[in-house]
């Protein structure tokens, strides 16, 4: 274990006391896995499972230019959404490199908040922070505010995770206070909430008011609920109690990661880093042709794609790993993995790559090669996802 | 000489034993499977090939990480566990049982002395591992 200056979140001693492995990831030590990764991840594509993701980067955008600033410097179209509503993102730097990949909450038009990767917290607080010294002294009125301390975040996720939220919960639909939140407007039920859409309700019993969105990262029907920090411990181990009502189990960064990477959600430092640009990472359709964004004109440069992502699987049974070495046919090396993992719910070996060569054309490789440590591990593109059927990719 | 049930360790965690039939074992400790978490994959050392002690036997791949695998003592692999290519988790559910890793000879029984027995094991854990 490392001797860094790693945080902890609000829910610590709940792993620690559960006996889970802890690691420290993105400054934080945080739970791999509590029992098995592939036990959790199953359990979450089959029941439910809850993950503690307070290590996560909260950071608010206020004041009445705030419209006009995430539209600036958010590259979706942030200010046209409802409130209440959620919009995935990108943050570009001049050259259109990706700084993170985020989700902007909206509240009201003067009010939005950023739920940010833990590892980028401060880069992207910095960041916002820069923008926004440019926009006040242009006389604009916006101010930034990175409140990830104060926030404990919890996801649910799974096919029965509603079987456990709804009734625990009493909606409370009004305007006003929802825990550390002011709601200008009235939210939808819970139970109304479609995806990236939020709502205000208080956890019965314990009486927690909760902000909960239908948002996740595993591919899967599933809650993520933002209560005060302080209160972070009791609402966890109020949802663990009432586990029976969804067969609840609590799930590690381990399957989070075999979990999102099945379904083909991004991640960011794998999938997305400042040397990648969107068309290479196949985000296209998250810029905006309708507004101005900063990177927008660096990407007018960018013609051809220098990088292609691709997915894959393996027949072997070794597991590929970040930045290994993808080979073609004649083993002359084409690009690097991504991301690697084995699939629980195929019981494979899957992953991702960027292949450099422009030229390659997919259909080309039906049969190439991972060099896993000295082996030639043959591999398939695939179309993902990968925990519904897989496809024969081409 | 190796005492039938008993078991000697590594400190790089493996272990080596004598069955019922006083046939010497090799596999990791329920400590190494513990912190590998779900294995999915072992790359088995060759029947019939002789190692020196901490030379490298082979591979154990979990969802999350890798490691190698090394000979506790000088040996030479009689055969492989086989079982484990198709069902690597038993060295999850039972790494000092069915999930052995292959039976070996040793040349000199007194190889093992440089071990740690149980116990001495244990502490040997508890004095590199606490958190």
């Amino acid at each position: 274990m490392d001797t860094d200056e790693s945080k902890k979140t609000p829910l610590y001693d709940e792993h620690a006391k559960m006996g889970a492995k802890i690691v420290s990831f993105a400054g934080f030590y945080m739970p791999l896995y509590y029992k098995s990764i592939i036990e959790e991840h199953l359990n979450v594509r089959n029941n439910s499972g809850i993950f503690d993701i307070s290590h996560m980067g909260e950071i608010i955008i206020k004041g009445r230019d705030a419209s006009y600033f995430v539209d600036y410097v958010f590259t979706a179209d942030v200010s046209k959404i409802r409130q209440g509503d959620i919009v995935y993102s990108l943050i570009l730097n001049e050259k259109g490199g990706i700084i993170d990949d985020v989700t902007v909450f909206k509240f009201s038009e003067d009010e939005y908040m950023v739920v940010v990767n833990a590892a980028n917290t401060q880069k992207d607080f910095a960041w916002i922070n820069y923008i926004q010294t440019g926009f006040q002294k242009k006389g604009k009125d916006v101010s930034v505010q990175n409140i990830s301390d104060a926030i404990g975040l919890l996801s649910v996720q799974g096919p029965k995770s509603r079987d456990l939220i709804y009734p625990l919960i009493s909606d409370a639909v009004k305007i006003g206070k929802c825990g550390l939140f002011d709601f200008k407007f009235k939210p939808k039920n819970i139970k109304d909430l479609k995806h990236f859409e939020f709502g205000c309700a208080e956890f019965k019993d314990v009486n927690i008011e909760a902000m909960i969105s239908r948002s996740g990262y595993t591919g899967e029907f599933g809650f993520e609920i933002f209560i005060p920090a302080e209160k972070t411990a009791v609402l966890w181990n109020y949802l663990l109690k009432n586990s029976h009502l969804s067969s609840l189990l609590p799930v590690g960064l381990g399957a989070r990661d075999t979990l999102r990477f099945e379904a083909a959600l991004p991640l960011y430092g794998h999938e997305m880093d400042e040397t990648i640009n969107p068309y290479d990472a196949g985000l296209e359709k998250y810029l905006s042709d309708t507004k101005d964004f900063i990177g927008k004109e660096a990407l007018k440069n960018i013609k051809n794609k220098e990088k292609r992502l691709i997915f894959f699987k393996l027949s072997g049974k070794q597991i590929p790993r970040h930045s290994q070495r993808i080979l073609d046919e004649n083993l002359k090396p084409i690009g690097c993995i991504a991301s690697g993992t084995y699939s629980p719910s195929n019981k494979f070996p899957i992953g991702s790559a960027y292949i450099s060569d422009s030229g390659v054309n997919a259909s080309f490789l039906k049969n190439f090669f991972i060099d896993i440590r000295g082996n030639f591990e043959k591999a398939e593109v695939v179309l993902p996802p990968f925990h519904k059927h897989v496809k024969a990719g081409g | 000489m190796i005492k039938s049930g008993s078991f000697y360790f590594s400190k790089s965690h493996e272990w080596i034993g004598r069955d019922s039939n006083n046939k010497y074992r090799i596999g990791i400790s329920d400590f190494a499977q513990s912190e590998l978490g779900d294995v999915v994959y072992i790359s088995l050392p060759e029947a019939g090939k002789a190692y020196k002690k901490a030379g490298k036997i082979g591979e154990i791949e979990s969802v999350k990480s890798v490691s190698e695998i090394y000979a506790p003592v000088d040996l030479k692999i009689i055969s492989v566990n086989s079982k484990l290519n198709d069902t690597p988790e038993l060295i999850n559910q039972e790494p000092k049982g069915a999930g052995f890793i292959a039976e070996v000879e040793i040349s000199n029984d007194s190889d093992v002395e440089g071990l740690m027995v149980e116990d001495a094991y244990k502490n040997f854990i508890a004095d590199s591992h606490h958190e």
